[in-house]
């Protein structure tokens, strides 16, 4: 027994260094030997209503797809509109792209090359990307008012009016669904209390882990209809879109945060490990205290 | 042979590893990065802001590109000449080429909006700042900006945050059980948790215990939004990480693993040197 209580008080002494060595292994190891670690990818109730709200548009619908990330937080975001990208190219849905953060130019353009090509999509026909304009919720509101106070050229400099997929677009009542791919602010919440929610257009988030429970009361509320949580919310909508991908006969390659899972995975064991040691290694060690 | 892409996933690794030998303690690998990052993004953020915003919707408004109909009266050439101003100083006198006024105005509005006057003033006061004698201007432009800020976010906040979040807290017994109960437990949250912050009663007797609720479900909250961002924060890494692992194929000419050399045995000397200097300090 004294030895056990020996080895935790060991761990609990541990240099922050060697935790972060461990920790930067349990994501590296899994990254290097993906068939190692095989973990089944259930999608959770919220992303399937994102899902299912997605796929109940109908071809020639608009969707606002609006890129409120940056590099810092790719990882968790970019898989989502890849994976959404995909989905809404299939179901021939016309894609309308902003930016309310400065770095979602860079990310938005990136998204819309990986993806338009396989699917044949025409730039100002099949998609546009507006860009980002300065301003915060002021763009937002612009956006559901009148998007040309604000826009009157393209991400590539073409003046809107030329552009025949902005023909009969005016403010946000002319889009069917918005969808937020939000790292923080301004995104999702914005959308909720400047356009979707006054205008009522439905609206859907993916978001960083870290906004995730500031969110969910209006997922709660129906005020968002589905969250997508972070990687693992990129995960499950990439194993929903992949399947009814195979289901209309149009398969494409797996999507990234699916392969970073296991790795995820893992790393969390790791750290519920660790904040367990470290809490038993704390009691034992103020019990020694107290005894003196 | 060495492309752009090579060299651009070389410094992508090297920033990395900077960034990421902080974990060992704070040095100059990580400090040069750090400093790199702020004046990146501010200069990025700067140039995207006015070439998005300032040039196109408020040059473009005050100074559009005008038809071409032969006949200019003479409170437009004036106004027009005060462009040509604009455009000599921001030309560096003349010696640069035009490229934030065009010739003749700015293509995508048809006519003068003069009303946006008023936020190129307010910007002009903004910048006063940076004059001493004058930095009390900003505080106009300042105060316009508060004004405008809360009442766009109050009717907002009032909206989608308080009166619809309050109709979500209501229980409808007409659902099922699930429901009912989940909405008991949601409504208990909300009050206990309004109770805690309720400041204006001494929280002893019932309000002592209801706010002690209050606190359990903060607690859970808390507990949440902290798992949500390790979460958060283990999806960057493993973003990080695997493009560490990318960019150490032979495609990449091995850029991971001969940066991480460079980077230890750079730290390693440092770090010895360091204790050498803090040696001499002390003795």
């Amino acid at each position: 027994m004294e030895a056990i209580k020996k080895i935790f008080i060991l761990l609990g002494s541990l240099d922050r260094r060697i935790i972060f060595l461990i920790v930067g292994l349990s994501v590296l190891i899994p990254l290097l030997k993906p068939d190692w670690v095989n973990l089944p990818i259930r999608p959770t109730p919220e992303s399937q209503i994102v899902f299912d709200e997605i796929n109940k548009l109908k071809e020639g619908d608009k969707i606002l797809l609006s890129f409120e990330y940056g590099p810092s937080t790719k990882p968790e975001i970019h898989p989502m509109a890849i994976a959404i990208l995909k989905h809404l190219y299939a179901k021939n849905i016309q894609v309308y792209g902003f930016a309310l953060w400065p770095d979602g130019n860079f990310m938005s353009t990136e998204a819309f090359s990986e993806v338009s090509d396989d699917y044949d999509k025409i730039y100002g026909i099949d998609y546009v990307n507006l860009g980002y304009k300065p301003g915060q919720e002021a763009v937002i509101k612009g956006i559901a008012s009148d998007i040309r106070t604000l826009y009157t050229v393209d991400l590539q400099g073409t003046p809107i009016n030329d552009i025949p997929m902005m023909k009969d677009v005016i403010n946000i009542e002319d889009f069917d669904f918005v969808f937020s791919l939000s790292a923080g602010f301004p995104g999702t919440k914005e959308w909720v209390q400047y356009a979707c929610d006054p205008k009522n257009i439905p609206l859907s988030t993916g978001c960083t882990s870290i906004q995730v429970t500031d969110i969910m009361p209006y997922v709660e509320n129906n005020q968002i209809r589905g969250i997508l949580a972070g990687m693992p919310g990129a995960a499950e909508y990439e194993s929903l879109v992949e399947r009814e991908l195979r289901e209309m006969g149009k398969p494409g390659k797996p999507g990234e945060a699916s392969g970073m899972m296991a790795a995820q995975s893992i790393a969390h064991v790791v750290i519920v490990l660790f904040i367990i040691f470290g809490n038993i290694s704390y009691y034992i060690t103020r019990k020694k205290i107290r005894k003196g | 042979m060495i492309t752009a892409e090579i060299m651009g996933a070389w410094l992508v690794v090297l920033l990395t590893l900077c960034i990421f030998s902080f974990l060992y303690k704070d040095n100059p690998f990580y400090k040069a990065a750090e400093h790199l990052y702020v004046g990146v993004s501010a200069g990025y953020v700067a140039v995207i802001s006015f070439w998005q915003q300032i040039q196109p919707n408020l040059f473009g408004r005050l100074w559009p590109k005008l038809e071409d109909t032969g006949e200019v009266s003479v409170l437009k050439s004036v106004w027009y000449s005060v462009y040509e101003i604009l455009n000599f100083i921001s030309t560096g006198f003349g010696t640069l080429e035009r490229s934030i006024f065009p010739e003749g105005g700015i293509k995508g509005y048809d006519e003068i909006r003069l009303m946006y006057l008023i936020p190129f003033i307010l910007g002009i006061f903004m910048l006063l700042r940076l004059v001493p004698k004058l930095g009390w201007l900003a505080r106009w432009a300042i105060a316009y900006i508060v004004g405008m800020a809360a009442g766009l976010r109050f009717y907002g906040f009032l909206n989608s945050d308080i009166l619809m979040q309050i109709q979500s807290v209501a229980i409808d017994f007409t659902a099922d059980w699930g429901s009912i109960i989940n909405a008991i437990i949601l409504f208990i949250g909300t009050m206990t948790g309004l109770i805690y912050f309720f400041y204006s009663t001494e929280h002893k007797g019932v309000v002592g215990r209801l706010s002690r609720i209050g606190i359990y479900f903060l607690m859970i909250k808390f507990g949440a939004s902290f798992g949500f961002a390790v979460m958060g924060r283990i999806s960057l890494l493993i973003g990080r990480m695997n493009q560490l692992k990318d960019y150490s194929a032979a495609e990449y000419n091995y850029a991971t693993p001969i940066i991480l050399v460079f980077i230890i045995i750079s730290l390693a000397i440092w770090s010895f040197m360091d204790g050498g200097n803090k040696n001499e300090s002390t003795a």
